[in-house]
């Protein structure tokens, strides 16, 4: 018991820097940004596909956000969490069929041709709805979009679509590209996707496998004066243990996206010069799962599932997997959402006595080895955290009887193994909450999903009361009625354990004194950094 | 005895088998010492060596206990070590014998298929078997002996060559022994001693390979392992080094100890055959 104080303390001490870390750049926002320089940064993924409308992933938002924007950006004081971008107004009709965006004047594609509503109706309905990983589901209904003039677009649905849901889409989900650059050829296949073209402050300069990617100033970008930045350059470090050691000594002057481990940030935090933030990725939500794949028999038991459930001490995942930067979660809704988030739904406290009465009653006892029977666990590896929490679950299996094998594949093996062959029985996922349960959540439990569509409900989970609530608050307008129905889901969702929720995190940063307006909107590290500085 | 005399004189000799012979212990008594799962959550979490004796070697990123990894950890990298290294000498041999004694289009064969795989680096074959049918000990062992049973198949071809020729050979012959009896039961036998000479290099060897395989994740994730202890260690480098520097040392002495123990060994049969 000693030795928990002790992690305790160190935890303490730990938040607390971060708390006087992140109160320290609040007084330097104040100073006037400064023009010029060159910002340099760790990217730890190289992706190849780089058109945001296609692929709306945060690995490639990370980079290309600052190149092509979005209709509006996620903010922390605009009215329903949203700022403008190149739409200055929206509104969507009493009847749910229609959605009107005004766009904003005078804003040009990087090879100098003017952005017109023609590129908006062209990006949603030839790349957004048809071919993008997210727009495939929310905007699945867009069936026309009408372009009265060079400045409105009206996004017109064949069924009524909830404005809400259209609206909480918009910062990760209506990358706008140029309709004169896709409209030749196969979209999949145009070069702009490896370098591309878009509206935002800063254009693509060239991309080095293996090392760098550089992007250079718009110098005619729409916001006068911005971007402050001249240059920003993503080196890539793919070892993690090497971001830390690159910002002490400032070679880079960032590690966004936790590049630096969280056991480092202690040390890290008590660097001169540096600073630990955890804000700015509030929209950006991971979602810690056990994904139980329904078809074995003892998991359809709704009983060993809630075993299961009890047999995770969330704390302990909390406090010395994540260091104390997560939360415990208590269903499919992260609890930092505004909007969605209920507390009100049945919890399952650690309890491993009552986990294996839970087992026992099932009918499952313990036979002479100590085990009950045995399971395929698949940990997802794209994080250390999805990693050492598949040891963790083993552990705490082992505790109430369950035989847990570890099976590790690579990143494309262990999509094959879960999503499309389902040779699991359980895995451990991190999906992400995007701001609204109908963009990425309500698909992680609902049924009728094809085979091989990742993160996904692949353990063939069937519940029809839930698919009806999913159904039915897919076609709720009434912003209110709509959010109730997501509260109901979310009861029922952690009433039935389709999926186990253990926690959710986000990423922190690391940044040098001199970058300016860091964490400025909840999207942040993918947002497109016009406001950003470099002090001299 | 003299033989066992001798071997003791040198001092590189004493040196690799008290290594050995502590390696081994630590491997049986695992179980003894430290029952049960040794990946299970002993204490609280990155408790540092030497600070509360009940677990003296600390605690891992989940609270796991050092020393009975290290304990188990050891078993692995040895059973790995042992078990590669005869199938890799097993093979070695016997396609070494097959072709040297055959000769003609069977050695060409055979010998092809040797350079092509002594062509592809060890290293690369194992981690491409691995990714390919997934791990697990088994496939560890079997990726491990892919690329390494190569060295043993030549020498015993060129041992296998001399030794055809002899005379008790060719008595074999006379009194109507079938060629693979002969090859199997007179020739293997004798050709052998040189080709166990490479032994201590290849269970160095595989015991670095396996280390290395667990290190990049493609080691059984139900077991413990040296290499694997290092990389889960690494994240946290910089703040408990400790996690990654001691199973770092056992590996290097590990390592040390059958090669010195193996030097020791041909040392003191060449100066017997010196001798005699």
């Amino acid at each position: 018991m000693s030795g928990f104080t002790i992690s305790r303390r160190t935890m303490l001490t730990g938040s607390a820097i971060l708390l006087a870390s992140t109160a320290m750049p609040t007084s330097s926002w104040a100073q006037t940004p400064k023009k010029g320089g060159r910002l340099v940064l760790a990217a730890d993924s190289e992706p190849r596909n780089l058109n945001p409308a296609i692929v709306a992933s945060n690995g490639v938002f990370f980079i290309s956000s600052k190149i092509v924007e979005t209709l509006a950006e996620a903010s922390f004081e605009g009215k329903d969490g949203l700022a403008p971008r190149l739409a200055v107004s929206w509104e969507g009709a009493a009847d749910g069929l229609s959605a009107t965006f005004k766009l904003r004047e005078g804003v040009k594609w990087h090879d100098g041709k003017p952005f017109t509503s023609a590129d908006v109706a062209f990006s949603a309905l030839r790349i957004w709805k048809p071919l993008q990983n997210l727009g495939r589901t929310v905007f699945k209904d867009l069936s026309a979009v009408d372009t009265p003039d060079d400045l409105t677009a009206v996004f017109k649905f064949a069924k009524p679509t909830p404005f809400q849901l259209i609206r909480n889409a918009l910062p990760a989900l209506s990358s706008v590209v140029p309709k004169h650059v896709y409209e030749v050829g196969k979209i999949e296949d145009n070069p702009a996707n490896n370098a591309p073209i878009g509206t935002g402050p800063f254009k693509f300069g060239e991309y080095k496998a293996g090392q760098y990617y550089r992007l250079t100033k718009n110098t005619d970008y729409w916001s006068k004066d911005e971007p402050y930045l001249d240059e920003i350059i993503y080196q890539v470090l793919p070892d993690r243990t090497s971001a830390a050691a690159a910002l002490e000594a400032e070679e880079i002057q960032l590690a966004a996206f936790s590049a630096v481990p969280l056991a480092d940030l202690d040390r890290i935090s008590k660097v001169p010069g540096l600073k630990v933030i955890t804000k700015g990725y509030e929209g950006l939500t991971y979602q810690l799962v056990v994904e139980i794949n329904h078809r074995r028999k003892e998991l359809a038991d709704i009983k060993v599932r809630q075993a299961i459930a009890h047999a995770i001490d969330k704390d302990f995942v909390v406090k010395t997997m994540f260091l104390g930067y997560a939360a415990t979660a208590t269903g499919p809704v992260p609890k930092n959402d505004p909007q969605f988030y209920t507390a009100d739904v049945p919890t399952y406290a650690f309890d491993v006595a009552k986990a294996n009465a839970l087992l026992d009653e099932a009918g499952y006892r313990k036979g002479a080895d100590g085990n009950r029977f045995s399971l395929k666990l698949l940990p997802a590896p794209y994080f250390n955290e999805t990693k050492q929490f598949g040891d963790y679950l083993r552990q705490a299996l082992a505790a109430i009887g369950i035989d847990a094998q570890l099976v590790n594949n690579d990143s494309a093996a262990h999509i094959k193994a879960v999503y499309t062959d389902h040779a699991f029985d359980l895995a451990v996922g991190p999906p992400v909450f995007r701001g609204d349960p109908a963009i990425s959540t309500t698909i992680l439990v609902q049924s009728g999903i094809p085979d091989g569509v990742p993160f996904s409900n692949q353990g063939g989970y069937k519940n029809d009361a839930l698919d009806a609530l999913i159904t039915k608050a897919s076609e709720t307008l009434d912003t209110t009625a709509r959010t109730d129905l997501y509260k109901e889901f979310q009861k029922q969702v952690a009433a039935d354990l389709p999926l186990i929720n253990v926690a959710e995190w986000s990423f922190i940063s690391v940044a040098s004194d001199k970058v300016g307006n860091i964490a400025n909107n909840p999207r942040w590290a993918v947002s497109n950094w016009a406001d950003t500085y470099l002090e001299s | 005895m003299r033989r066992l005399r001798r071997f003791l004189r040198t001092p590189e000799a004493v040196a690799g088998t008290i290594l050995l012979t502590v390696l081994f212990a630590m491997a049986l008594s695992a179980s003894l010492l430290f029952p049960g799962d040794p990946q299970a959550i002993a204490g609280p979490a990155l408790l540092p060596p030497f600070q509360d004796w009940s677990l003296p070697l600390g605690t891992d990123r989940l609270g796991r206990d050092v020393l009975a990894e290290l304990f188990h950890g050891a078993r692995t990298s040895l059973a790995v070590g042992l078990a590669a290294a005869a199938a890799a000498l097993v093979i070695g041999a016997v396609v070494g014998t097959l072709a040297g004694f055959a000769g003609g289009l069977v050695d060409e064969v055979l010998m092809r298929i040797t350079d092509a795989f002594q062509t592809v680096p060890g290293f690369l074959l194992a981690l491409a078997f691995v990714s390919v049918v997934g791990p697990s000990l088994g496939v560890v062992v079997v990726a491990i002996a892919l690329g390494t049973w190569t060295g043993p198949a030549r020498i015993a071809r060129a041992e296998v060559l001399s030794i055809r020729e002899r005379d008790y050979v060719a008595g074999a012959r006379v009194i109507g022994m079938r060629p693979l009896e002969i090859a199997f039961r007179e020739v293997l036998p004798n050709a052998l001693p040189p080709v166990l000479a490479m032994s201590s290099v290849i269970v160095a060897a595989a015991i670095l390979t396996e280390a290395a395989l667990s290190f990049l994740g493609l080691g059984d994730p139900n077991r413990v392992t040296w290499g694997g202890m290092i990389a889960e260690g690494r994240a946290v480098l910089r703040t408990a080094p400790f996690l990654s520097i001691v199973p770092g040392i056992a590996l290097v002495l590990t390592v040390l100890g059958v090669y010195l123990a193996g030097e020791g060994i041909v040392e003191t049969t060449a100066v017997r055959r010196g001798l005699s």
